[in-house]
């Protein structure tokens, strides 16, 4: 085990697969950032720091800088898979799917399907999202509620550095198309990481970071750790919460949040998306559906409102769901009756 | 999973509570057919043939033929499909329960297969290779279900919690409506479909009418409203529609007053004592007072008076039950019965004995405010000694209250109401009579007692001068 950041963790998963398989290539703007410049290339650039030291190492074979266009980087990354690379695009801000959304919805996610079976698209997407650092309406966002609402594509989004290592190594290592998400504020967070170069977590395995009879609670990324404050919590008051870390939001892996609410029969979804047509309502829809007879509580959503992420700092921690508006919903399930 | 039946102790008739296996025509281990003569049985009656139901094997026969006689019920043999091994046989005899276990288990013959006697059945394992989460599985052992049949509605078939219990219910019988008339969206008329069904109900045109919702949308307020309005022309002939209730699910409130109150008659043993008292005297002075005191008393102030004064003479009605205690008080808290936009709470205007008319009118009036606005607190509400409703301001001539626990008494006032009576002289005159109704919490108050303070409160309210003192 060794103990690195989130962001490190990134870094270093990519590192092993380029040294392990040679049709791993990264791209994106300014993963190498300073050619041309005094101090060389890699003086400048890689903003989250997720792919220093790739090019010196690799070369610009493999390590390729492109221009400011999101839909050349997803175009090029699709082009790259179906001619039996592995590309790893980054778009350094996940609120920019929406210029490169054609190569992403209409193309990489199609590719298998229409072409019935024949061809494979072995494309990972790396995209950093989320909110809590000021950077306002446009680059917070949390795009996870659109892009797993398209069949073809695997989203993922890792909470932890060990996760990132064993789902990134995953993403890279499959067939198919794969969205990861990496939350801007949890890349400075550290975590123990397995150092097996193997180490993979499949998709659609939910992670139980809590474990307790009384209430579910799900989410994943930045939020998380919140719900595992409030898990901590409550257990000191006798009541127990089982928090599930999502991990992929597709493939869902619906059984350990079913196994759950029949249980506990209460649930609160904590996610960072608008509550409308999110994966706070469809995970609600999920238990309603399929434990309706096991749920003793209307399923509760904590998201933020359905408003653009406002820039101010004060606004900006009012909209996000917080430990207090979680202990709250928690509350207020166990109190219903 | 192997069809395995159970053959036990037939019923026949409502007499028959045993019967005694006379004969074996079918042997363990071999086959049989419908309608095949299986075997004799004997009760006090007859001797009766039985034939089998269905094709099977006869796979272990637990009562040899010339046994004593068995409890209806006992499980007799086992039949299962040709082929089915002895451990599958042996588990479900250790599992089986009969359908009415006997009310006395050692009634049952000693050479009985310990049919299990518990309320509950041992857990069945269940090996399967289908998907089924662990409550699932745990509900399916413990109530025996055969999980095969279901089909599961979780990812790739997997046997959800809801499927077991829904395997396990009766088949549903839901209440349907059927078909409602709902009126067609015509253009004209921006409305919700509610509106539009009701409209059509009441045979409403919505065209041109202007709704409050948002953008001018018609609410069911709205046409309700127009259905209040009388009809502009009556139309020749009745036209039946549907009416279908308006469903008002309980609000908190209700549901605390209809727990409470359902708690109290059934069981606090109430008993009446009715009785009306001359109101002229307390009119008359009520008038001349308001005008000195500069106060708005109403009647039913004075009422609160006169009944905590009484109350603090018969301290033993000035009471509350708790269990198998009786809370005596020394002062009066009296609950006042108001109707809010709620529904009814009773606030408590506390040390009445203690409180001039005026401080009691001003109390009272404030209760009522904060109970219209919905405002009133907890403490406003808890506790009291009495309770006083009044429905004379609506006409009712009298009329019996619920007791409102924990209190143990409540008085209900009807209207005033003019009424002859005899005169000294013989002659006929009038007076103001008010109608008076205590019902009383036997367990704690005796009729005596409470006849003895109605009747200081009937002297209070008919010489109300005592109520300045």
């Amino acid at each position: 085990m060794s103990n690195m950041m989130y962001r490190a963790a990134v870094l270093s998963t990519i590192m092993e697969e380029m040294e392990r398989d040679p049709n791993v290539v990264v791209l994106g703007e300014d993963v190498v950032g300073g050619m041309g410049t005094e101090g060389g290339p890699e003086a400048i650039g890689g903003i989250w720091s997720t792919s220093t030291g790739l090019y010196d190492r690799f070369g610009a074979n493999r390590v390729i800088d492109t221009p400011i266009s999101e839909s050349a980087i997803v175009g090029a990354a699709a082009g790259l898979a179906l001619s039996g690379k592995r590309p790893i695009a980054e778009l350094m801000f996940a609120d920019f799917i929406g210029v490169s959304l054609d190569q992403i919805w209409n193309q990489i996610a199609k590719f298998r399907y229409m072409f019935g079976g024949k061809t494979r698209c072995p494309a990972v997407i790396r995209m950093a999202y989320g909110a809590g650092y000021n950077a306002a309406a446009q680059h917070s966002q949390s795009v996870h509620q659109i892009l797993t609402g398209m069949p073809g594509l695997k989203v993922v989004m890792p909470t932890t550095p060990a996760d990132v290592k064993g789902l990134l190594r995953t993403a890279i290592r499959d067939d198919d198309p794969v969205i990861f998400l990496e939350h801007k504020a949890l890349y400075a967070t550290t975590g123990e990481v397995p150092d097996d170069r193997d180490f993979m977590i499949p998709f659609g395995h939910a992670r139980l970071s809590r474990a307790g009879g009384d209430v579910t609670i799900i989410s994943s990324g930045l939020l998380l750790g919140m719900c595992e404050a409030v898990a901590d919590k409550l257990a000191g008051e006798g009541i127990g919460c089982d928090v599930i870390d999502l991990r992929t939001t597709s493939p869902l892996d619906e059984e350990t949040i079913l196994d759950s609410v029949e249980v506990t029969g209460r649930v609160v979804v904590v996610d960072e998306a608008p509550p409308r047509c999110g994966l706070g309502a469809d995970l609600c829809a999920l238990v309603a559906e399929k434990a309706f007879s096991s749920l003793k509580a209307p399923p509760l959503q904590v998201t933020p409102p359905h408003t653009p992420i406002p820039f101010a700092r004060e606004l900006e921690s009012a909209y996000l769901p917080s430990v207090d508006k979680i202990e709250a919903a928690v509350r207020r399930v166990l109190a219903w009756r | 999973m192997p069809d395995i039946r159970p053959f036990c102790m037939p019923k026949w008739g409502i007499e028959m509570t045993e019967g005694t296996l006379a004969d074996w025509k079918v042997a363990e281990g071999d086959a049989f057919t419908r309608g095949q003569l299986l075997c004799l049985i004997e009760t006090a009656k007859i001797t009766n043939e039985v034939e089998a139901e269905y094709d099977a094997v006869l796979a272990r026969v637990l009562v040899p033929a010339g046994s004593e006689a068995q409890v209806v019920g006992t499980l007799l043999a086992v039949t299962a499909q040709a082929g089915t091994n002895a451990e599958e046989i042996d588990a479900f005899i250790a599992a089986f329960r009969p359908a009415n276990a006997p009310v006395n288990p050692g009634a049952t013959a000693q050479d009985n297969p310990a049919p299990a006697t518990t309320s509950t059945p041992a857990p069945r394992p269940i090996q399967t290779n289908r998907a089924i989460s662990p409550e699932a599985l745990k509900l399916a052992e413990a109530s025996g279900l055969d999980i095969e049949p279901i089909e599961g509605s979780g990812r790739n078939g997997r046997i959800t919690l809801q499927d077991v219990q829904q395997a396990l219910n009766a088949p549903a019988n839901p209440v349907l409506s059927g078909a409602l008339a709902v009126a067609a969206e015509d253009g004209k008329a921006f409305a919700s479909p509610l509106a539009r069904r009701i409209a059509a109900q009441h045979g409403i045109d919505l065209s041109g009418v202007i709704g409050t919702g948002p953008r001018g949308r018609i609410s069911k307020a709205d046409v309700l409203a127009l259905v209040q309005q009388p009809a502009p022309a009556p139309s020749a002939a009745f036209v039946a529609v549907p009416n279908p209730p308006a469903i008002i699910p309980f609000d908190r409130m209700r549901k605390v007053v209809a727990q409470r109150l359902t708690q109290a008659k059934h069981e606090i043993p109430h008993f009446y004592l009715r009785s009306s008292a001359r109101l002229d005297e307390l009119l008359a002075l009520r008038k001349t007072a308001n005008l000195v005191l500069g106060a708005k008393a109403s009647i039913n102030d004075y009422l609160v008076r006169a009944a905590a004064l009484a109350l603090a003479q018969h301290p033993e009605v000035n009471v509350q039950v708790h269990g198998q205690t009786i809370h005596r008080f020394a002062h009066a808290d009296i609950a006042i019965a108001v109707a809010s936009p709620n529904g009814l709470v009773t606030p408590i205007v506390r040390l009445a004995n203690r409180q001039t008319i005026a401080q009691i009118a001003q109390a009272t009036s404030g209760l009522i405010d904060k109970a219209k606005a919905g405002r009133l607190s907890l403490g406003d509400m808890e506790g009291g000694t009495f309770s006083i409703s009044n429905l004379g301001m609506f006409g009712v001539e009298e009329f019996a209250a619920i007791i409102n626990p924990p209190q143990a008494a409540i008085l209900a006032v009807g209207a005033a109401a003019r009424a002859p009576y005899e005169k000294p002289d013989g002659s006929v005159g009038f007076e103001t009579r008010l109608a008076l109704t205590l019902s009383v919490d036997h367990r704690a108050i005796d009729g005596a007692a409470a006849a003895q303070f109605f009747s200081t409160l009937k002297g209070l309210i008919e010489a109300p001068e005592a109520l300045f003192a």
